[in-house]
């Protein structure tokens, strides 16, 4: 791979500084002069229709400027629900933590004490928590049509992928495999709460949102709000996380606007990390049913899944259980149900569909090798994918480069155990793997340089750098377009006044899509200057990219796999990760020093879904048990193994300098490898997660 | 307070908008809460404030002093994105009531750097990529000036100990301590060096 003078090279965040001075503005950091604050009021149970709502003592409370209910606010959240209408106020409220009323007031304690002032009188109705519960014909209906949310048709049938002929598949094989996994609803929990600033001058709303996308951000709110674009600025200028919950427009963006037109006066509502836990979204639990046929050999000969996924009350998230691309199988049968259910709202949390698709999958697959005395790696990679889907060629592959290298990175001979769970213990170590893809896609996205005279290059992109390094990066593809330094790049992101259309930061699209058109631009604008020469006085050059490359007839996607060393305390059913590497195929790699960052934290989130995250409910009344930090358990310092990261930096023809996709698959197969970790360590499986010390303990008795 | 009558409060902004609406006028001003005066030092400067009883110390910076660096990650003890120094030691700020600061002295993050330039922490968290989206940074920096207080030669394990009460959601925990133990001169090779 050539050297490059800027891509590549490890490069320490533009934006540094400010991130550790505290000068970083953040949207909750911002007072607008005048303003209120705003707080939310929400169902406490977990379906209920709404009988009557008195505000008359909340009105009365002094202090109070603008209330919000369904009474006086019908709108729509176009971007919480793809199906059904969705309102901002609801009802029936179909979960604990429906929104039923907003108030503003002079100070945020005046606005949680009238939202308990607030009378309401619910009608409970019979509630479902189980996707395969409410699916049964007695369950109470959650949405009208039925529970089992429809498919991409409209049509109230399972997601199905199918590829050649199940049965067949199944008959040509000298076994086959049969095994239930489930997974767990986890919450987002990016530090940063959600915060919205709402403030309307003449007809014109400005919202400094907490955004993974201004662009999206910004059309979704005009139209749920009936507003024209041009009325319509969204700012995020810095933004502490949101891993897949702050990419559209959302229900407190559109509440924190209305509630500042009711009042007259700027309105900051934030949510409470309660509210953040129970009433956005997190990843959507899961049921699979796997069967798996393969020859004596070690051939996969069909692959079948039968998945439930839990979506909540609304449609927001696809629901998809993703993993089966990673393998080479010429019968393959995919039927995933997503279903309503009344817990939490489920959509995206890094890579949607696949760390508990990829759990599911590869703790059979690791029961399989084991069972045809197959060292896993070399089972996987005798089946791992060649073709996307055996059909379509990769635009680059190094999924054989992430095996091996990870393997001997690892000292996965040394380390893995043939016999699992043979060693005498009371702590146990064994080593467990697994792999993925992601795709790496390219498409829409634009990007403006100016040129002044004092040869500056301002390089406006409608990014907001979830934490990600996305400014950093569009800096190191402007300065390699260039030919310039890095020192004369400045970025201009964050404010759809002052930046062009920016595909969201979700998908792991930025450095693909946005990065594309700052490399189409510096071409545009490097032409100019060989044209018209340097820009003199105020003049400046300007250059424009709307991109949107297609590459037909090639399927583009990162590859990675994880390794993953555990120690288990047979007597506590304590787990610690004593050892781990993460190896990852993502084209050329533009920032070494952040890329690594990313994957460090992607696979130590990963760990902390594979061992504790859980939204636990009680099944007598729906509520929540374990929202927030110490609930959920999040990892912490202490619990973090050092994750060791392998490049495989794949020759990749396309897109800027060849670089693909990262910030997903980072988490991908670390569920998985952890897992099958404690699986080598132990020799008995956990089919569920998260794998607690309880269902350790539980399947060692 | 005057009876509260319903009237149409939204002009065309769009169809759908607004249904009906819930006027609020002739409020009197807002009930006192109670309030105490305290004396506070912050980052070397005194203040003197007049809080209610109900404010949080990290209330108080933010809102009343500006200082915004300190944030509020879960307002209840869990994250520690609030951190400050009080007296020398970390504390959860969001769990401080200001009125129990009276004679107390705080730093928080804007105090770290003097005279425009940084504490050694900072060179370090800029260097080793400490902050990914950031929002925890404020409160790892405090947490790794009072560990560096209290023991200026940590090992990777006593950082990790010692800042444990700091989530990072982005998970940057291993570029953290990397970075606190190259500022304290103690980062070895096999104790989060970077190896790409």
């Amino acid at each position: 791979m050539s050297t490059l003078n800027s891509v590549g090279h490890p490069t320490s965040r533009i934006d540094a500084v400010k991130r550790v001075t505290g000068t970083a503005t953040y949207t909750g950091d911002l007072r607008l002069e005048g303003m209120l604050y705003a707080r939310v009021l929400r169902s406490p149970h977990p379906h209920a229709r709404i009988r009557r709502v008195d505000l008359s003592k909340a009105q009365s409370l002094p202090g109070v400027k603008a209330i919000l209910t369904r009474e006086n606010c019908d709108i729509v959240w176009g971007s919480g629900d793809t199906r059904n209408k969705r309102y901002l106020f609801n009802n029936p409220v179909r979960f604990v933590g429906d929104a039923v009323a907003a108030v503003a007031a002079i100070d945020r304690h005046t606005a949680e004490e009238a939202t308990r002032l607030i009378e309401v009188e619910y009608e409970p109705l019979p509630f479902v928590l189980e996707p395969e519960d409410a699916l049964k014909s007695d369950a109470p209906e959650i949405q009208p049509g039925g529970n089992l949310s429809p498919n991409n048709q409209g049509k109230r049938e399972p997601e199905v992928y199918r590829r050649g002929n199940i049965d067949e598949g199944l008959r040509a094989a000298d076994h086959v495999f049969e095994e239930q996994y489930s997974s767990a609803h986890i919450n987002n929990a990016q530090l940063e709460p959600r915060v919205a600033i709402a403030q309307w001058q003449g007809g014109r709303l400005t919202v400094y949102a907490s955004t993974q996308g201004i662009s999206n951000c910004h059309t979704e709110i005009a139209r749920d709000l009936g507003l024209k674009p041009e009325q319509v600025r969204v700012v995020c200028q810095f933004m502490g996380g949101g891993f897949g919950n702050k990419n559209q427009c959302h229900d407190f963006d559109l509440m924190a606007a209305m509630l500042a037109k009711q009042a007259g006066a700027p309105v900051k509502l934030e949510f409470t990390r309660k509210e953040d836990f129970i009433a956005v979204h997190g990843r959507w639990p899961t049921k699979q049913y796997y069967k798996i046929g393969v020859r004596n050999d070690g051939t996969l000969t069909a692959i079948q899944l039968r998945g439930y996924s839990g979506m909540g009350p609304y449609r927001k998230g696809a629901g998809g259980i993703g993993g089966i691309e990673i393998y080479q199988c010429a019968h393959v049968e995919r039927a995933v149900h997503p279903v309503y259910t009344n817990k939490a709202v489920s959509a995206n949390l890094r890579g949607p569909d696949y760390p508990q698709g990829v759990f599911g999958l590869e703790s059979l697959i690791d029961d399989i090798a084991y069972k045809l005395q197959m060292d896993p790696v070399e089972f996987r990679l005798k089946n791992m994918t060649r073709k996307f889907l055996d059909q379509t060629p990769y635009t680059s592959i190094g999924l054989e480069d992430c095996l091996r290298r990870g393997a001997e990175a690892f000292e996965w001979k040394k380390r893995w155990n043939p016999a699992p769970g043979s060693a005498p213990g009371p702590l146990k170590r064994g080593a467990g793997m697994g792999m993925g893809s992601f795709v790496s896609s390219l498409g829409r996205s634009s990007a403006v340089i100016d040129l002044d005279s004092q040869g500056m290059y301002h390089v406006h992109v409608g990014v907001t750098d979830v934490g990600t390094a996305a400014k950093t990066t569009m800096a190191l593809i402007a300065a390699e377009s260039l030919g310039v330094p890095l020192e004369r790049i400045n970025i201009i992101w964050g404010d759809t006044d002052r930046c062009p259309y920016s595909v969201g930061e979700s998908g792991s699209r930025t450095t693909t899509h946005t990065g594309y058109a700052v490399m189409e631009a510096a071409k545009d604008l490097k032409k100019q200057l060989a044209e018209k020469g340097m820009p003199k006085g105020t003049d400046m050059l300007t250059a424009t990219a709307n991109t949107n490359p297609t590459i037909p007839g090639v399927a583009r996607y990162s590859f990675v796999a994880h390794f993953a060393e555990v120690e288990v305390d047979t007597d506590l059913g304590h787990v610690r990760v004593t050892k781990y590497v993460a190896a990852h195929d993502s084209g050329r790699v533009v920032n070494p020093l952040t890329a690594t960052s990313q994957v460090k934290g992607g696979a130590t989130m990963g760990i902390g879904m594979a061992l504790h995250e859980e939204l636990l409910y009680d099944r007598a009344s729906g509520q929540p048990l374990t929202a927030g930090y110490y609930g959920a358990r999040v990892m912490t310092h202490r619990d973090t193994p050092e994750i060791e990261v392998v490049w495989v930096e794949t020759e990749e023809p396309y897109g800027p300098y060849g670089a693909k996709t990262l910030g997903e698959p980072t988490i991908i197969p670390s569920v998985a490898a952890v897992a099958n970790a404690i699986y080598n360590a132990i020799g008995k499986r956990v089919k569920d997660l998260p794998i607690t010390r309880d269902k350790i303990l539980g399947v060692l008795a | 307070m005057s009876k509260i009558s319903r009237r149409t409060f939204f002009e065309g902004t769009g169809a759908g908008i607004v249904a009906g609406a819930v006027p609020l006028r002739g409020q009197q001003a807002p009930a006192p809460a109670p309030r105490n005066t305290i004396q506070i030092t912050v980052n070397g400067v005194a203040h003197k404030l007049e809080v209610e009883d109900r404010w949080t110390l990290v209330e108080v910076l933010r809102d009343h002093l500006g200082l915004t660096g300190s944030k509020i990650g879960c307002d209840r003890g869990e994250c520690g994105a609030c951190t400050v120094l009080l007296d020398g030691k970390s504390v959860y700020s969001c769990s401080q009531l200001a009125v129990w600061m009276n004679g107390r002295s705080i730093e928080t993050v804007e105090g770290l750097s003097a005279n425009g330039r940084l504490d050694p922490l900072q060179e370090a968290f800029i260097q080793h990529d400490g902050p990914q989206c950031g929002f925890c940074t404020s409160g790892q920096l405090m947490s790794a000036k009072a560990l560096l207080h209290r023991n200026s030669h940590p090992t990777a394990e006593e950082v990790r100990a010692g800042m444990t009460g700091n989530i990072c959601r982005c998970s940057n925990y291993n570029r953290y301590v990397e970075s606190v133990l190259a500022a304290a001169g103690t980062l070895s090779a096999d104790a989060g060096g970077r190896k790409a």
